[in-house]
């Protein structure tokens, strides 16, 4: 019940989260400069048209009233019309969502696992040769930008071996690609992504192991008679995972941010790189709606991470 | 005749030191030479400051020293030398001798069930199901009492008070049916009436178990009803050790002599501490270890380390063991008591409450349902007097302190001679708090890790407007030696002082502000014996001599016995008793504060419980 | 296992130079980063003077040259000197990233201590919007706003200055909240020390270390920040380069294999970082658990 309570209070902490990003992004809109109506209709439109669209768009009203417009068209799913592409942003953004969730899911979870694996090893001969090891190599990682690794994993893989395709995925969804296509579509930008993902996390992981099996408990267990792997089993494993998934849900921001370059570096046809080339032509109402599901997506981690943290942790319940 | 369970020979342990890579040269012995017994049936006592090396011993015996530790000697647990084993070995035999730590709450994994925690050991020496070790937790559990044990198997950790914790600890140890139970300062940082009972509890254990228990703990008073042997650890030696009713009796080692003369009991007068610190590991001094703080002391005493003296009963280090001398005799000298005189109060507080704690969160915790910490409090406090505040943790001593500091909000007034504070000016506000000092328990936390000592005092008299260098350093430079500290330590930083020296440096930072009150909130619980009597016999001076009122608060009835006045007993936010200290510590008329002066040690009261008798 | 009062007492403060010298953990690592660091910042401050070479002259007859003797790291598809412009392009990236870090600091700084000095209803709207502000990826912020602002040096250090202080807001703030309540501050208010003096004599003091760990690592995170925008095309602009950007035309050529303009660029931003990574590092195991 007490949990529930919890977990209660965290969603309604999310909300305001939201409801201060939704706010957020009609601000960066209006003090966007250059406005809209002028990159619609472009350097040489009349007076005239300029006040019709301005009164289509409905950017002649006052500013509360925009506001609340902004709030009543959200509540109905309205994002506005790309002005590149006319089509319904939703729409557009949500083709382009899926491929990102199908790119992110495969990456986070082979991240997920290795970092697992890495971290345990690191965290258990933290002060000793093998964990300097993995430690130096964590650092090399982490100082490797991915568009950088990106760069090189096209150069050896797909230029030099031919192993891979560069990119020129279309859709995951048309009718023509088959499986394996798309795994071999998916598989650099994948890899690039646990590269970037690896080092932080499994550092982490590392560094919560090392400080649990520091602790008092694991001594009274040690002196009860436990062997080392009892230990690190049943009592330091699950009590060093809780960092980990605050820090997984920390640093969700971070590893959407790292997915924008790397679909860029290999134009894989997904949010990021749907972004990026908004970016590049200015189209406002597609810019807005992905930082808007971008944020949306990052609260509801956060969230998660929470809620796995409290079904970990039989205190936070009763905080 | 009973079995010896653990024979400790020759028992020395070097460790690395913090600091640089662990070379041969780092290695610093902490424990040397340990010979000790510990019986079927009876308890061991192994008492020593910290740094003494008690612990580490311990966990020699464990075998669960960080790694690079390096042990020399026996440690025969019936008749097998552990420190032989192999590590699979050692593992099997760790259970029959069982410990329980300091701190239960961190020794005891947050999240598990303590129905698992106690189980552990059971199934991994016996390869009992988990029913089975469900049901012996539960037996366990209730015999070490805790209430509905059944019911409570699938709590956790942080669900139970800190004594609970630490009986948990203890079903845990008994788990294994250890044959020894080591006990390391099972009873620091528990209240003291809690502490008698874990304590009681261990003893009852050891008889109905017919274990030999090994109890380590720093202070003497706590030993001297259960203990049957003894030994007394100085920086990694035993100085003196045997039989304990012997050695309350007629203790040889004048360390012992010190260490019995510095722990305040109720009806003494005079406390003695020990002036000077414990050498560190790779600093000790060829010879007698205590020989630079001993009054006894001759040359001789520095050549080599003194051979053992004494009969078949007790024997000391010492070349120049004392003799008859009795242990803090109570000498006439009766504290002046100031009784204050009516309508000269510097301090009032009129109706304080407090209800919850100081920073609530906004989202967070239903605060209608919590008591409050503090309820309908009032009290006064005379110009150079000094009232003692008692009561366990929890019963809002801490926060009636905090109250008269103006930290927290309170309900009521508290008037510093006939004003509230919140009536004046910003500016009379800010050298009307400057008026209210405080000396805090930690002395590491009260002062800036990142200040020199000469920069945290110097602060104190710039806020009161003094800017001049020269004069600033002649009056830092006056505070430290009127707390009797050489003014060459304003120079160092606070982790290059000891923490008795940085608690004088506290106590110099509140005379700085030239206050008329002093919050002393457990300022001596956290320092060692030696060092805490020194301590109270400087806070006794400065009272004598400066007209400076205290507030002094503990949980220790002994010490504020000795410096206060008059004593308030709080319990759950209230006063249950306010009475001068010679009729509180004598004729106490609430049962609750009857129970906690019983609970004290007072001197000559020494009563030694055999087995069996009890 | 050991207690505090076990430690060796250390006597008097050596000099930092004799600290450096010793083997301790982390020193090794410091050492490295801080090597590392004065060759790139020594590479990009006089670097172009040295070598003297005109990054923008183009050599139309020496169009995409594999590194030689005349030309180092080779030539770009315009003929220009690949060297002569890595060495500028990292000139122009520290003088974004370094300002902007500056910036970002002070800010995250400010915030933090206000949020965690400040009453509890101030505290509270300010981490509310400060959530809201971590919830959305900075590099997105900023591809965002490097979409709608027009982009030049001043700009950018802007942009990227205000958009990376909140983590290290969040930080501060803690930091404040768990030092605002130790023993040694409230000695200080009952002193009648103000706001004021307690930040700056007491916070910001003991904070120091971990504020010196993290601006370390905030100018890591500035430089990939800014290479990232480069390489999308929204960070420094043309005719003026930066590592992101280099890297960006090395990869629209990489069907042509000139793998000589792909690695020096990356090569760069990488040591860049690493060298923060190892300072960063090398700091925190020196000052170990406190």
């Amino acid at each position: 019940m007490r949990i529930l309570g919890g977990i209660g209070r965290k969603l309604g902490s999310a909300a305001l989260s939201l409801a201060i990003l939704i706010t957020l992004t009609f601000v960066l809109v209006h003090v966007a400069p250059g406005s809209p109506v002028y990159q619609i209709l472009g350097p040489k439109a009349s007076p005239a048209s300029i006040r019709e669209l301005n009164h289509a768009l409905g950017l002649d009203l006052p500013f509360w009233h925009q506001y609340f417009r902004w709030w009543l068209d959200l509540a109905h799913g309205q994002l506005g019309t790309s002005y590149s592409v006319e089509r319904p942003v939703g729409s557009l953004i949500v083709s382009y969502e899926l491929n990102t969730l199908a790119l992110q899911i495969v990456s986070l979870v082979a991240s997920l696992l290795i970092a697992f694996a890495l971290g345990l090893a690191h965290g258990v001969f933290y002060d000793r040769t093998p964990g300097r090891i993995i430690g130096g190599v964590e650092l090399a990682l982490y100082a490797m930008p991915s568009f950088f690794s990106g760069t090189l994993l096209i150069l050896l893989f797909s230029m030099q071996l031919g192993w891979f395709p560069a990119g020129g995925l279309e859709n995951l969804r048309l009718a023509h690609q088959t499986v394996a296509s798309n795994a071999l579509h998916m598989a650099l930008p994948c890899v690039t992504i646990v590269l970037l993902t690896v080092p932080v996390l499994s550092r982490y992981f590392a560094q919560s192991v090392h400080e649990e099996l520091g602790r008092d408990y694991v001594r009274s267990a040690a002196a009860r008679g436990a062997s080392p792997s009892r230990i690190l089993l049943h009592h330091v494993i699950r009590n060093a995972l809780r960092p980990l998934v605050t820090v997984l849900g920390l640093s969700l921001p971070s590893i959407f941010a790292g997915g924008v370059v790397v679909e860029t570096v290999f134009s894989y046809p997904g949010l990021g790189w749907l972004l990026w080339r908004s970016a590049l032509a200015q189209d406002y109402p597609v810019l807005i709606g992905i930082v808007l599901v971008i944020g949306i997506l990052t609260v509801l981690g956060n969230l998660l991470a929470d809620i796995v943290n409290t079904l970990l942790d039989p205190r936070t319940g009763y905080a | 005749m009973t079995g010896v369970v653990l024979s400790l020979r020759q028992l020395g342990v070097e460790l690395a030191g913090r600091d640089g890579p662990r070379l041969a040269s780092n290695m610093a012995p902490v424990l040397e030479g340990l010979d000790l017994e510990v019986r079927e049936g009876e308890m061991t006592a192994l008492v020593g400051e910290s740094g003494s090396g008690k612990t580490i011993a311990a966990l020699a015996v464990m075998r669960l020293l960080p790694p690079g530790a390096r042990i020399t000697g026996q440690a025969l647990f019936g008749g097998e030398d552990l420190l032989g084993l192999d590590e699979r070995q050692m593992r099997a035999r760790r259970g029959s001798v069982g410990m329980v730590f300091q701190n239960p709450l961190s020794a005891l994994n947050p999240s598990m069930t303590i129905g698992r925690q106690v189980a552990e050991g059971h199934r991994l020496h016996t390869g009992a199901s988990a029913q089975a070790a469900r049901r012996h937790a539960v037996d366990l559990l209730g015999e070490v009492g805790i209430p509905d044990p059944a019911r409570r198997l699938d709590e956790y950790p942080h669900q139970f008070s800190g004594g609970q914790r630490q009986r948990v600890m203890i079903a845990a140890a008994l788990a294994c049916n250890p044959k020894l139970l080591i006990a390391d300062e099972p009873t620091t940082g528990l209240d003291p009436l809690v502490a008698r009972q874990i304590l009681d509890l261990l003893a009852k254990l050891q008889r109905d178990h017919r274990m030999g228990l090994l109890f380590i703990t720093h202070d003497l008073s706590l030993v001297e009803r259960h203990a049957q042997r003894l030994c007394v650890l100085y920086a990694g030696r035993a100085v003196e050790w045997g039989e304990a009713p012997a050695f309350f009796a007629r203790p040889r080692h004048p360390y012992s002599h010190a260490l019995l003369a510095a722990v305040p009991r109720l009806g003494q007068a005079t406390l003695r501490g020990i002036a000077g610190t414990m050498p560190d590991p790779g600093h000790r001094p060829h010879g007698c270890r205590f020989a630079p703080r001993c009054p006894q002391r001759q040359d001789a005493c520095t050549r080599a380390y003194p051979p053992p003296v004494g009969d078949g009963r007790t024997q000391a280090a010492c070349l120049f063991p004392l003799g008859e001398i009795p242990v803090a005799a109570a000498l006439p000298e009766a504290p002046a008591a100031t009784t204050p005189l009516p309508g000269s109060a510097l301090l009032q507080m009129q109706s304080v409450t407090i209800r919850y704690g100081s920073r609530a969160g906004l989202l967070g915790g239903s605060k209608a349902a919590v008591a409050p910490s503090l309820d309908d409090v009032s009290l006064e406090l005379a110009r150079g007097e000094c009232l003692g505040i008692v009561g366990e943790s929890g019963s809002g001593k801490s926060t009636l302190g905090r109250a008269i500091l103006h930290m927290l909000r309170y309900e009521g007034r508290i008037l510093l001679d006939g004003r509230a504070l919140g009536d004046l000016s910003p500016g009379d506000r800010r050298r009307e708090r400057r008026r209210v000092q405080v000396v805090f328990q930690d002395p590491r936390e009260s002062l800036n890790p990142r200040l020199r000592i000469g920069a945290i005092i110097a602060e104190a008299l710039q806020l009161g407007g003094q800017h001049d260098r020269d004069s600033l350093r002649r009056q830092t430079d006056a505070l430290l030696e009127r707390v009797g500290l050489n003014a060459a330590l304003a120079g160092r930083l606070p982790n290059a002082i000891s923490g008795g020296q940085a608690q004088r440096v506290a106590v110099a930072r509140a005379l700085a502000a030239r206050p008329d009150i002093i919050v002393l909130d457990e300022p001596t619980s956290a320092l060692d014996v030696s060092t805490q009597a020194m301590l109270l016999n400087l806070l006794r001076d400065l009272s004598r001599h400066e007209q400076l009122a205290y507030v002094m608060i503990s949980h220790d009835i002994a010490a504020i016995a000795w410096l206060a006045d008059r004593i308030a007993v709080l319990r759950a936010g209230r006063i249950v008793e306010l009475a001068t200290t010679d009729q509180l510590v004598n004729h106490p008329r609430d049962p609750y504060s009857a129970s906690l002066v019983a609970s004290a040690p007072r001197l000559g009261a020494a009563t030694i419980t055999v087995p069996g008798e009890a | 296992m050991l207690d505090a009062t076990q430690q060796p007492v250390r006597i008097g403060a050596s000099s930092f130079l004799a600290r450096l010298l010793q083997l301790r953990p982390g020193n090794a690592t410091l050492t490295a980063g801080l090597v590392l660091a004065a060759i790139i910042l020594l590479a990009s401050a006089i670097g172009p003077v040295l070598y003297g070479r005109d990054p923008y002259a183009l050599h139309t007859a020496s169009v995409l040259a594999g590194p030689s003797a005349a030309y180092p790291f080779g030539t770009d598809d315009l003929g220009r000197n690949a060297f002569a412009r890595l060495l500028v392009a990292g000139r122009s990236t520290l003088y974004v990233a370094l300002p902007a870090t500056a910036v970002a600091f002070v800010v995250g700084t400010l915030y933090g201590l206000a949020s965690g000095l400040g009453p509890r209803l101030l505290d509270q709207a300010l981490m509310r919007l400060l959530d809201a502000v971590l919830a959305l990826p900075g590099l997105v912020v900023l591809i965002f706003f490097g979409a709608i602002v027009p982009l030049n040096t001043g700009s950018l250090i802007l942009l990227l200055g205000l958009i990376s202080w909140p983590s290290l807001a969040r930080l501060v703030r803690n930091e404040t909240l768990a030092q605002r309540d130790r023993d040694f501050v409230h000695a200080s208010r009952q002193l009648g020390g103000g706001l004021a003096h307690i930040a700056g004599t007491h916070l910001l003091r003991v904070m120091a270390p971990v504020l010196v760990v993290n601006f370390t690592f905030l100018v890591g995170d500035m430089i990939f920040a800014l290479s990232a925008l480069s390489f999308l095309g929204l960070g420094v602009q043309p005719p003026h380069t930066s590592w992101g950007g280099l890297l960006q035309e090395g990869l629209e050529l990489v069907a042509l294999d000139a793998w000589w303009l792909v690695l020096p660029p990356g090569l760069m931003i990488f040591a860049a970082m690493l060298a923060t990574s190892l300072i960063g590092q090398g700091l925190l195991a020196r000052g170990g658990s406190r």
